[in-house]
């Protein structure tokens, strides 16, 4: 169970890191947060983009060892990366508010773990 | 490209890229300094490498005369390379 | 050559992709499917659905092999777990055809609550998916490889040459421009290939690695001056051959080695192999499933403990997660066991699943890109000529054609009575002639209503599998037996969200005008462009 956690947590962190970075290109902070991106705010999104990236990776190396790790961190931003590119042209501001929904809704899942299997 | 060129380099691709990978495999099998079962895999590897990275270079090379040279020319070197490891 | 680096470079993955293409889409959904083989197979045998391992499975899988093979040379069973219900007992017969290479064994199925021996109906299961994906059927399997080889190396070369034909890899990382024909197309191309590149990449290059001694052998010729065996043998050594038999003497109860292999590992017993059963040379060999994230070893490296059959002394431990590896092939192993992804959990095989669908979603972009690019240039008055309508026909066999084929194949599982001759074949039969259908009707039906035709067949037969299944199963979405074992409810959910996906593709086919029209002077569609229209549509590449 803790492992379906720990994987929603990497795709969750996944697809929110990638959602930041999306959001530091022109195009796509327009069609998320619907105005203009200032050039001088771009690394407000990029830096927090790949530290999320960062902790999805993380989290998967708390569940495989280091080679099936990277290769199962790098998948899951695949399968974070798709539903995001395809959402973006249709459901833009959906897009957006599952990247801080997403990550949020995977730490609450995490608390309860300890309720569940009676603390760690 | 005119279809001679694009026979060449097809070709270049398929029989030299291929030539090149199993002389890579079959130099690295003898030569590099580690058990022989090891030295035999890393080979391995790398050919497929190889055989892909000589195929890009087929098609991108400026003219297929390079195309089969670029591919030759290492051809040579690693069958030297087998000849001269080669197991007695 | 006059062209830049990035032309040629455009050039080599279209034409290397083109034509392999429809070869690789049909490797790819086989593939995909080939992570759920053995649950593929337990649905399409119901009759074994009903049986779940119970305290006693084991002492009733000996008793049943006592009974059939006493003098058998050894017995393996295996006990059932996720990815299979009944108790699979296999034994090797006391006396041995000679002079054949390789020794085959019995086989029968055992329900592991009453100890009944089983005979489901016959199928080939999810292994027929799985040996089409690498050695397709009904051509000699040698050249079959080869031919699956070619195409590995084939997108191995497509690969590389699509990233370096991709201008703004980064810039478009997350584009996708919808309703613009051909636009759109490049776009979903580039998104499947891109975001998945490493998985696209591994799993060909450890494809090729899986076929290295058919189509590589030349290293090891080298340096074992020609003795594969050699190699084989220092490599892959598989443990030596059972002693021959001893006395007959009674073999201990097995029921305490269990426990105590149990409690070593902390996990439950999974298979357990005998040699010269009943003798005074007996050893039973217990194993448990290895850790599940151990990809770096080689495969069969399940923790196991050895005993004397007669004394029940423990003679060996063996954790081959601790076993020394050599560098290269930790690299070797890690690479194609992430290949089949044998190691996984559910859970994992499901990501891999999903990993697996986004190759398929590349592969099949990027053959409908190729018409869709060519039908785009069309002047307004050209019709498509006979090539284009031919790869149009083709692409939809390998594609709607090939997954209406599956739908087919599950559908005559359970349709074709259970007693029929040569059951087995008789599928196989029908899998390829709904192929054989499909491909006929795209070649004589290359547009537009040739895909609506299709894709509504292929929702049609896929929605009707979990239908037909509860009218001829007891083992169907609403009974509480195919949820006792997940693997069989889901795969109904799988079919019905094939047939959902279907059913959205053709809403999609009838509702937008084809993308690849001949171009006119049409307005832009507001709906669904206003957020990202700047490319006009035939600016591309």
């Amino acid at each position: 169970m803790t492992m379906a956690l720990s994987l929603f947590l990497a795709l969750a962190l996944a697809y929110a890191g990638l959602t930041s970075l999306s959001l530091a290109m022109k195009r796509h902070h327009d069609q998320v947060m619907g105005r203009k991106l200032q050039p001088e705010r771009v690394r407000y999104y990029r830096w927090p983009g790949w530290l999320l990236l960062g902790g999805s990776l993380l989290v998967t190396l708390t569940v495989w060892p280091l080679g099936l790790a990277l290769f199962m961190a790098v998948g899951l931003v695949a399968v974070a990366g798709l539903p995001l590119v395809f959402l973006l042209p249709y459901r833009a501001r959906l897009a957006g508010q599952l990247a801080v929904a997403l990550p949020v809704l995977a730490v609450l899942c995490w608390s309860t773990v300890p309720l569940a299997v009676g603390g760690w | 490209m005119t279809p001679l060129s694009i026979t060449s380099r097809t070709l270049a691709a398929a029989l030299g890229g291929y030539g090149l990978g199993a002389l890579s495999a079959m130099a690295l099998a003898v030569t590099l300094p580690v058990a022989r079962d090891q030295a035999v895999i890393i080979g391995i590897m790398l050919s497929f490498l190889l055989c892909s990275g000589a195929a890009i270079w087929a098609f991108s090379a400026r003219s297929a005369w390079y195309a089969w040279a670029g591919i030759l020319a290492p051809c040579l070197l690693l069958g030297g390379l087998y000849l001269w490891g080669r197991p007695a | 050559m006059k062209k830049s680096f990035r032309q040629s470079m455009a050039w080599l993955h279209t034409w290397a992709g083109l034509l392999l293409g429809w070869l690789l889409v049909a490797i790819f959904i086989t593939g995909t499917s080939a992570y759920f083989r053995e649950e593929i197979t337990l649905w399409m045998q119901p009759e074994l659905h009903d049986s779940t391992l119970q305290p006693d499975t084991v002492d009733k899988a000996l008793a049943a092999l006592n009974a059939k093979a006493p003098d058998a040379r050894s017995w393996d069973i295996s006990l059932p777990g996720p990815r299979h219900t009944a108790a699979e007992l296999r034994w090797q017969p006391a006396k041995q055809p000679e002079n054949e290479g390789r020794r085959r064994g019995e086989q029968m199925l055992m329900d592991a609550d009453s100890g009944e021996i089983v005979s489901p109906r016959a199928t080939r299961g999810g292994n027929f998916l799985y040996r089409f994906h690498f050695e397709l059927y009904g051509i000699d399997r040698l050249w079959a490889r080869l031919l699956v080889c070619l195409a590995t190396l084939f997108m191995l070369i497509a690969i590389i040459s699509g990233v370096i034909t991709h201008k703004k890899i980064f810039k478009d990382f997350f584009t996708f421009r919808p309703g613009k024909g051909q636009r759109s197309w490049l776009d979903a191309h580039n998104a499947t290939a891109v975001l998945a590149l490493p998985y696209h990449f591994m799993i060909t290059y450890s494809g090729l690695l899986l076929f290295m001694t058919l189509i590589m052998p030349w290293g090891i010729d080298a340096a074992y001056q020609g003795d594969r065996r050699a190699f084989f043998s220092e490599v892959f050594s598989r443990g030596e051959d059972a002693a021959r038999p001893g006395a007959p003497e009674a073999m201990v109860a097995i029921g305490p080695l269990i426990e105590q292999t149990e409690t070593r590992f902390g996990k439950p017993v999974t298979r357990i192999q005998i040699s010269n059963p009943n003798r005074d040379n007996a050893q039973i060999t217990l194993r448990v499933n290895r850790d599940p994230a151990v990809t770096d070893r080689q495969r069969g490296g399940d923790p196991t403990q050895v005993f004397l059959g007669n004394t029940g002394e423990l003679i060996d431990t063996h954790i081959p997660a601790n076993d020394p590896v050599s560098p290269g092939w930790r690299i070797y192993n890690f690479f194609t066991s992430v290949h089949m992804a044998r190691f996984a959990d559910p859970l994992t095989r499901w990501l891999f699943f999903l990993f697996g669908v986004a190759g398929c979603a590349m592969t099949i972009t990027g053959m409908l890109l190729w018409v869709s690019k060519r039908t785009q240039q069309l002047r307004r008055d050209q019709q498509p000529d006979r090539a284009l309508k031919m790869v149009n026909g083709l692409n939809m066999a390998s594609i709607t054609g090939l997954m209406l084929a599956i739908a087919a194949y599950f559908l005559a599982n359970r349709l074709l009575p259970v007693t029929l001759e040569a059951r087995e074949s008789r599928e196989i039969q029908v899998f390829f002639l709904a192929w054989l259908v499909s491909l006929v009707h795209g070649l004589l039906r290359p547009h537009r209503q040739g895909w609506v035709e299709q894709v509504g067949a292929a929702t049609v037969l896929w929605f009707a599998v979990p239908i037909i299944n509860m009218l001829t199963t007891e083992s169907h979405l609403f009974s509480a037996l195919a949820w006792q074992h997940p693997a069989i409810a889901s795969f109904d959910l799988v079919c019905l969200i094939l047939a959902g996906l279907g059913g959205y593709t053709l809403w999609r086919l009838q509702r937008k005008p084809v993308p690849a029209k001949p171009r006119r002077a049409r307005p832009p569609r507001a709906a669904n462009t206003s957020t990202t229209g700047q490319t006009p549509a035939g600016e591309t590449q």
